[in-house]
């Protein structure tokens, strides 16, 4: 293993010996054996470094010698902080983290037949099977999804049965509270959507304190048949946080999945959604925009797997990086030999605010099969010059002129959602972020 | 209203304007006619304050303000207009929206309020429908997806809404039908006032059949070669620039 390649992550370990009797579900022998496993997973592999070419943009450096601490689970945080995290004019489920431990206090599950919301623990201490067999995703995955397997301090399990359609959006927040230097923040999700079932889920990652964060929120979803699971994302954690967010998807027939996210806080983020298309007529798409100044890096990265024939996925992503900002967008398309009729999109447009900003765009299409539609395009540029004169020429000064263009550039990517409360959010974000602009 | 004193503008080191004299005054509408590289659109953005269009020479005062001290946004904010030979197109950003952007932030140049959202709803149905413009199209990008026309129609919208004192008008009619033609010409003629001026770029005197000017003036060169009234456009459509002297291909 040479460090080029990887760093190793045996500082972690002794830690991981140090707390692993006092993880959340620690009194499940099998659980306990899964994160030993995920453990020795990681140490195999390590941490990636910058030879690797899915982090040859991001490099992890800075992981390889602090060991992120857990932090012990924290008493709480005052209401108001919960209520000022959560978006306003929705009913449904809300689920809180608290430095990535569920908060019994702030967690607020609106009953529902059909629904079933609970914590990872609680969903392994009575779904023994089905848990261990989640948790082979995480396994069979790269290895810092076996660390966040580990190290988890907790996560939900959403079930949602046969043609129950969710009442309301559920609202997961994830916050980062306490300003303690150097802590890890863990969650493992499971969402399974039954045929015909139908879901929204908004979640955020905000931090209310300072110190440095690691965060890992890794999901793993199936939807069955005709199902359907729109999830929105959007983190605007504290400058110092390293920001990992992956979700795995496997989609049969006929079923939808959509994906939005908006990445704006964090020291670097990297958002990685791996969707695997196994029944015909599945339909995925994926919505994001990622805004970078000052040092932050956003990375996404997407691997679309179509397996099976008649299947379609379609991807947008935007980013814009000002001054001292970068960006990576990986988008690798798989169609196997026998996805024939396959229909892939892909588009990653990037907007440079100054020049000493960085955007990279990397395209991978895999296509083995021979009648298929597959287009992908990547641009990265600056502002329209001709574009500004003509507001400037109109009355907007050059302020206004730019934050018009660019909350446009960025607003197409989230035109189409129809929770108002979502797009008004996305939207506030990507317009707070301008004004703090020089 | 309007003074130009010995113009010279460059553009990218190239010298396009050289030694421009002109004065608009309130009530005029004048016409700048010449061929192809004269100037025309150069003298259009020089006015109204385009970037990288450097005034090496001479000076341009409009309603006694130095022009030149402002930056563009300023010289709207005046009263200042310019209706774009090739209209932007802006996705991602209504023209509902642009425009009322476009008349808060000259309001807010002007030190007024903003315009109640009642009013300029009013407002924008009146001008559309002045101006035949499918109001469904307010709710479309600004200049995504329209046709020739349709963008130079928008112009006049625009123009109609933001109710300049002073417009300048880059070849509107480039490109246009009959019909068409006589719509943005019916735009500019709404334009006509008192205490208004028009300055009409255009390489053709059919505009001007439709938009009488009273002064029209030949640019050749970077300078104006000949002043004259409506009679001076009809004889070079019919005698050519080549007629005048003036070398077709002189840039």
């Amino acid at each position: 293993m040479s460090e080029k390649n990887h760093f190793s992550g045996d500082h972690i370990a002794s830690h991981f010996e140090a707390v692993k009797a006092n993880l959340p579900g620690a009194d499940i022998d099998w659980l306990q054996s899964s994160r030993d496993e995920g453990m020795t997973n990681f140490l195999e592999t390590g941490i990636p470094g910058p030879r690797v070419e899915e982090w040859k943009y991001t490099n992890l450096g800075l992981l390889k010698s602090d060991v992120f601490k857990n932090t012990e689970a924290s008493g709480d945080i005052a209401a108001d902080v919960v209520a000022a995290a959560l978006l306003g004019g929705l009913n449904g489920p809300k689920v809180v983290f608290v430095d990535g431990y569920l908060s019994e206090t702030h967690t607020n599950i609106v009953e529902q037949e059909g629904v079933e919301l609970l914590s990872l623990t609680e969903f392994a201490k009575s779904n023994a099977d089905q848990t261990q067999k989640l948790l082979l995703h995480a396994q069979n995955s790269g290895s810092l999804s076996n660390l966040n397997l580990a190290m988890m301090t907790g996560g939900y399990v959403l079930r949602v049965s046969e043609d129950v359609k969710l009442a309301e959006p559920i609202q997961i927040v994830h916050i980062a509270s306490t300003s303690v230097a150097s802590k890890s923040l863990r969650t493992l999700n499971y969402i399974d959507v039954e045929e015909g079932g139908r879901a929204q889920i908004i979640e955020s990652f905000i931090s209310t304190g300072g110190g440095s964060n690691w965060r890992q929120n890794n999901t793993y979803v199936t939807l069955a048949r005709s199902a359907a699971l729109e999830v929105y994302q959007y983190q605007t954690e504290n400058s110092e946080t390293i920001h990992m967010a992956e979700t795995l998807v496997e989609v049969a027939e006929d079923a939808d999945f959509k994906h939005f996210s908006l990445n704006i806080g964090g020291k670097m983020s990297r958002t990685e959604i791996k969707p695997t298309l196994i029944g015909e007529n599945g339909n995925v798409e994926l919505r994001g925009a990622f805004l970078g100044r000052d040092g932050v890096s956003h990375d996404v990265f997407t691997h679309m797997k179509h397996m099976v024939p008649e299947c379609e996925s379609d991807q947008i992503y935007r980013g814009v990086l000002d001054k001292g900002g970068k960006s990576a967008f990986q988008g690798r398309v798989y169609v196997a030999k026998d996805a024939q009729l396959t229909n892939a999109e892909q588009s990653n447009k990037n907007l440079i605010l100054d020049r000493s900003a960085e955007a990279n765009s990397k395209p991978e299409l895999l296509i083995y099969a021979d009648d298929v539609k597959c287009a992908h395009g990547a641009t990265v540029g600056e502002l329209d010059q001709d574009a500004l004169f003509y507001l400037n020429s109109r009355g907007l000064d050059n302020k206004a002129a730019k934050a018009l263009l660019v909350e446009a550039f960025v607003s197409e990517v989230f035109d189409e959602i129809d929770i108002e409360a979502v797009k008004d959010k996305y939207l506030t974000l990507a317009h707070s972020w301008l004004e703090q602009g020089e | 209203m309007l003074d130009i004193k010995n113009l010279h503008v460059e553009v990218e080191g190239k010298k396009i304007l050289r030694g421009l004299n002109l004065t608009v005054n309130a009530g005029e509408v004048h016409a700048i006619m010449g061929p192809n590289g004269a100037g025309k659109s150069t003298l259009a953005y020089a006015i109204c304050g385009k970037e990288g269009y450097e005034i090496t020479e001479g000076s341009v005062t409009f309603k006694g303000k130095d022009f030149l001290e402002l930056e563009a946004n300023e010289r709207a904010g005046e009263g200042a207009f310019l209706g774009f030979q090739y209209p932007v197109e802006i996705p991602g950003v209504t023209n509902m929206n642009f425009l009322k952007t476009a008349i808060n932030s000259i309001r807010k140049y002007r030190g007024e309020d903003e315009m109640a959202a009642v009013d300029f709803l009013k407002l924008i149905r009146a001008k559309a429908a002045e101006l035949d413009m499918d109001p469904e199209m307010l709710k479309r990008a600004v200049n995504v997806g329209f046709s020739g026309g349709e963008k130079k129609r928008n112009e006049m919208v625009q123009m109609a809404m933001i109710d300049p004192i002073f417009s300048v008008l880059d070849e509107t009619d480039s490109g246009l039908d009959i019909d068409a033609l006589r719509i943005v010409a019916d735009g500019i003629n709404r334009m006509r006032g008192d205490d208004k001026a028009i300055l009409v770029i255009t390489h053709y005197q059919r505009l001007l059949d439709y938009v009488v000017p009273d002064y029209v003036h030949v640019l050749s060169d970077g300078k104006i070669v000949k002043s004259g009234d409506k009679e001076l456009a009809q004889r070079l459509e019919k005698e050519g620039y080549a007629g005048l002297g003036i070398d077709e291909n002189a840039a």
